[in-house]
């Protein structure tokens, strides 16, 4: 909840002393480049998707290579097992498996004689009631935030995920919710109201999809949000996040529920 | 183990050595006294006392100036001397024990010395190691951002000791984390010596007499900490006269006064100081709203009941505000109160009791809309201290005593519309100490100070705590409110040995052992005032250090020039850090993110001063390396400790054009902070994520900048004083890199951009300060 404290702090010491920025270069270390899995497993009907990709140099500027030969298979706790069918720009298919609550999925990856595993645990339903509007005035100036409406389970170890979508432009912030403080709770806290490059005005359009999402899903995605940059004035040294995958590969394998809500900001 | 029995036998031989000294026959007497300003009263630390008649005994004041010197009967000279004042001699005739009050005068010239030592060639004869002493009158034309004398500030310019940069006011020395300083004022500890997020430090130079850094090699009354002491002492105030000093800035002014109770009896001392960059904000259209200031205040008195009582009340208090309208506001500060009662025992036992209140605490409060909350911190100390100091006999001077701290500490506890969801309470901790120091002056060459320190933390109830394996809570222990639950004990030996080659030079020894039983989290690369602390406990392990240091100093030119070189290992057991992706704020126990691991430093320090003339000053160069060895980061590799500084160089130069001008000048360069650099990327829910290898692979760009200031002193009238100070902080506009980030270049996005934030390029000021 606190990790917006810090860059407020930030911004104190920033706009204080009339910083200058500028682009440089840097000598960079080699780069392994290692798989890249993003898979997913909803609630929703299928199919689901699981994409494979690598990873490239940082000073590289080409299109991330895609793996069109990986064999990947997800298996779930009640003895299914569903071989994904290859589509196209590095993206499997699955035929059969189903998005259940509670159910543990297995995911097996193989590329190029290398095996890569997973598992994950789709969380129970916390059903999203509604989306609010949070209006506060910073130097006066009205600014908008969304609250998204939620009964926190009495049950300790509830994760969300909100991706927030400003008149169909993703806004690329974190909103990782615990429930490590206000546990059972009606949700009050609101998401990020974007950055510079997006945020929320009178009569913007925006969509809010909530996932619960499972303790490693949180982890991976909490450490993301912790990443800002290096030096005295950066956060917490960056890391690649925890994820759940066996056998080196970057991304993450995610069974969560998803549910989207649309709200209009209206003139104030 | 056996190495550590070892060193601890060698200890207990040279402590027999000590005792062993020629029985001292009856008829020795003693004479003691209080060395003093003559013009304030203040009572001056350090000042050297030796007797003309015989060379081999030399003593020197304790922190009240107070003195003994055990001799047979007999006529003397005793030959008082401190640098900055006229030496002075006392002829003395011992039929029996005798108290003389001593006076030195002010050397009435030009300040002719940049970093006091107590007498001309101290760094010879003394042994002490990574020992320095900065008195306030010494620093006043160091320049500094802002204009404005900071002893934080210009100790980050002796070799050792590393500035953690700009925007920040935590400081490592030898290797050490920036919570391994203990930092006191008038011996109470300040958590935070911070001030507008690190630009200024809580230390007012108007209220402070000096201040001692050591780097690890403390004498035994010193410990609670790994890296080094910074003992701050607040001025008494002048109890012969009122005086009036302050300085107006841009930024910020001061005043302070001082002045007798009663003459010569005693005396106290004001002072006060307050920002106003928010007067400035208020006249802008954007950030009229934000709320940016700090003030502090420090008051000290004393009183002499009699010729061998005195009592010292010393209080400090600061308060930090930051805001954004009323959305979003953070405010810290320190209190501390002290207390401390000045015996003479006997003619050669000297007694300072002292009870030590501290109080850090650290608010954020946040209020968006619905949300409306506050977070709360808090770090409590009562602390009661007695120390003795056993003027045995010329050779030996003995210190002994015992220091009892009850630590309560609350970590983050939330209130409003957001909760924790169990009760937080603030945790209680017993830390004490039991000590005993001699210094031993074998012959004029060999001078040993050796001494013990026995310290012991106590956790204490109030709290639940869980003891975890791994990852997973094994048990919860649950102690009610003053129980005790387990404690730590640990030994640390100490010992510093100065042997003098000739009359200008001096090879020095030294090891110490030093234990910390706080411990400071930290959610961010950078020190802020929401970093937690927390105590040992069925988890945390106290830390140790094991620190051994050599060293050669060298005087040339009649003392002109003072030359030092020393060369130090180290190494830290049981250091903390957490996992990735722990939010210590919020998280319910943090104990159950916690890493332990251990780290080591090792380098080499130079130090060439001019002490005296118009043209003063020095360099210093540190050459280092500092690493650590966490179970669970890197995996498990050693790695270099984001304060690693390969090269650090200082250099100070003060100019005296005449008795009105002086010009001087600061240059610093260091090798950047090891840092994390992303070595590839990936794209990931369509966004595009960085990859990661080794940790602190990297390094940020080199740090340096070059200051200069310019001092003009009017003397001209008899009663008032004033004097300008115009300073220009980083003279050739270099941006300092403060913060690197690496994105989405917006022209072509499979293009990485490397962007570099850089805080100021010029900060000029301008101070006036008088006295009257």
């Amino acid at each position: 909840m606190l990790h917006f404290i810090k860059p407020n702090y930030l911004y104190f010491t920033l706009f204080l002393f009339a910083s200058c920025e500028k682009i440089i270069t840097l000598p960079v270390k080699d780069n392994e480049s290692k798989l890249v899995i993003e898979a997913n497993i909803t609630d929703k009907v299928g199919p689901y998707f699981v994409k494979l990709s690598k990873s490239i140099s940082i000073n590289e500027s080409k299109a991330y290579p895609i793996i069109n030969n990986g064999t990947v298979i997800i298996a779930d706790n009640t003895g299914i097992k569903d071989t994904l069918k290859y589509i196209s720009q590095g993206i499997y298919k699955t035929n059969l498996i189903k998005g259940v609550y509670g159910r543990t999925y297995f995911l097996e990856v193989n590329v190029d004689g290398k095996k890569y595993t997973a598992q994950s645990t789709m969380p129970n339903k916390v059903n999203l009631d509604s989306l609010r509007i949070n209006l506060f005035p910073i130097n006066g100036e009205n600014q908008f935030s969304i609250i998204p409406v939620y009964k926190d389970p009495i049950e300790l170890g509830n994760s969300y995920r909100f991706i927030q979508k400003i008149n169909d432009t993703l806004d690329d912030n974190y909103n990782i919710f615990t429930d490590n403080l206000n546990n059972g709770k009606v949700n009050q806290r609101p998401l990020n109201n974007g950055n510079e490059n997006i945020s929320i005005k009178i009569f913007d359009v925006v969509s809010v999809e909530m996932q619960c999402i499972s303790p490693s899903a949180q982890l991976y995605y909490f450490t993301l949000t912790q990443q800002g940059g290096a030096g005295p004035g950066g956060g917490t040294a960056p890391t690649n996040p925890p994820n759940n995958i066996n056998g080196g590969a970057l991304g993450l394998f995610s069974a969560h529920t998803t549910q989207t809500k649309v709200i209009q900001i209206p003139f104030y | 183990m056996s190495n550590f029995f070892k060193k601890y036998l060698l200890l207990l031989a040279i402590g027999i050595i000590g005792f062993t000294q020629p029985i001292q026959s009856q008829d020795k007497t003693t004479v003691n006294g209080t060395i003093k300003d003559k013009l304030t009263g203040e009572s001056i630390m350090g000042a050297v006392v030796k007797v003309d008649q015989l060379p081999s005994v030399v003593v020197t004041s304790n922190e009240y100036g107070f003195f003994a010197i055990s001799l047979p009967k007999g006529k003397y000279d005793l030959k008082i001397s401190y640098v900055g004042y006229e030496e002075k001699r006392v002829p003395i005739t011992l039929n029996g024990s005798l108290t003389i009050p001593i006076f030195l005068e002010n050397k009435n010239q030009l300040a002719d010395v940049v970093v006091a030592s107590k007498r001309k060639d101290e760094n010879l004869i003394k042994a002490q190691m990574g020992t320095e002493t900065l008195n306030m009158k010494s620093i006043s034309k160091v320049p500094v951002i802002f204009g404005e004398k900071d002893v934080l500030k210009t100790i980050q310019l002796l070799p050792g000791v590393k500035s953690a940069g700009e925007g920040n006011s935590g400081f490592y020395v030898r290797g050490g984390a920036a919570d391994q300083n203990l930092i006191l004022l008038d011996e109470a500890p300040v958590y935070n010596a911070s001030h507008l997020l690190g630009f200024f430090s809580t230390f007012n130079s108007d209220a402070i007499k000096d201040a001692t850094l050591i780097k690890g090699n403390a004498p035994a009354q010193y410990g609670g900490r790994l890296s080094s002491v910074l003992d701050v002492k607040m001025k008494e105030g002048n109890n012969k006269n009122y005086t009036v000093n302050g300085g107006l800035g841009l930024i910020s002014s001061r005043l302070s006064i001082e002045g007798p109770i009663q003459e010569d009896k005693s005396s106290f001392i004001l002072s006060g100081r307050r920002t106003y960059a928010d007067v400035f904000l208020k006249a802008t259209d954007k950030f009229k709203n934000n709320i940016l200031y700090f003030y502090d205040f420090n008051a000290k008195a004393n009183y002499k009941i009699d010729d061998k009582n005195r009592i010292y009340f010393s209080g400090y208090f600061g308060n930090d505000e930051l805001g954004l309208g009323s959305s979003f506001n953070i405010h810290w500060g320190n209190k501390t109160g002290t207390f401390r009662w000045n015996r003479v025992i006997n003619n050669k036992l000297f007694l300072n009791t002292s009870f030590i209140y501290s109080d850090y605490s650290y608010n954020v409060g946040l209020k968006n809309g619905e949300t409306n909350f506050n977070v709360n911190s808090n770090i409590k100390d009562v602390n009661f201290k007695q120390d003795y100091t056993f003027y045995l006999n010329p050779k030996n001077t003995i210190r002994y005593g015992f220091n009892s701290i009850l630590h309560t500490i609350t970590p983050s506890v939330f209130s409003g519309t957001v909760k924790n969801n169990i009760n937080k309470v603030g945790r209680n901790g017993l830390e004490n100490a039991l000590y005993f120091n001699n210094n031993f002056k074998a012959n004029q060459q060999l001078t040993f100070d050796y001494g013990v320190r026995l310290s012991a933390y106590s956790i204490m109830g109030g709290d639940v705590y869980n003891i975890y394996k791994g990852d997973a809570k094994t048990s919860s222990i649950l102690l009610s409110k003053n129980e005790f639950g387990k404690s730590y004990l640990n030994i640390e030996p100490r010992i510093t040995t100065n042997y003098r080659i000739n009359d200008v030079s001096s090879f020095k020894v030294a090891y110490a052992r030093n234990v910390q039983h706080l411990h400071l989290l930290s959610n961010a690369t950078a020190a802020s005032p929401s970093d937690q602390w927390i105590g040992d406990s069925y988890n945390i392990k106290p830390e140790l250090a094991d620190q051994t240091s050599i060293g050669y100093a060298r005087n040339f030119k009649n003392n002109t020039y003072e030359l030092g070189a020393e060369l130090y290992y180290k190494v830290m057991q049981n250091q903390l850090d957490y996992k990735d992706g722990t939010n210590i704020n919020t998280i319910t126990d943090v104990e159950s993110a916690l890493l332990y691991g251990v780290g080591r430093a090792y380098g080499f320090e130079f130090l060439v001063k001019k002490k005296l003339g118009l043209f003063s000053g020095w360099i210093s160069y540190t050459l280092s390396k500092t690493e650590r060895k966490i179970n669970g980061i890197n995996e498990g590799n050693w790695y270099d400790a984001k304060q690693d500084r390969t090269h650090d160089v200082s250099i100070v130069t003060i100019f005296e054009l005449n008795s009105k001008w002086t010009v001087s000048g600061v240059f610093v360069y260091n090798t950047g902070n090891a840092v994390t650099f992303p070595t590839g990327k990936y794209s990931f829910g369509g966004q595009t994520l960085y990859q990661y290898a080794s940790r602190n692979a990297n390094r940020m760009p080199d740090y340096h900048r070059l200051d200069v200031s310019v001092t003009y002193e009017n003397k001209n009238k008899k009663k008032r004083e004033g004097s300008w100070n115009f300073s220009l902080y980083n003279v050739y506009g270099r941006e300092n890199a403060y913060s690197i980030s690496f994105e989405d270049d917006p022209a072509d996005k499979s293009k990485t951009q490397i962007k570099q934030t850089a805080l100021f390029r010029w900060v000029p000021s301008i101070t006036y300060n008088f006295k009257f």
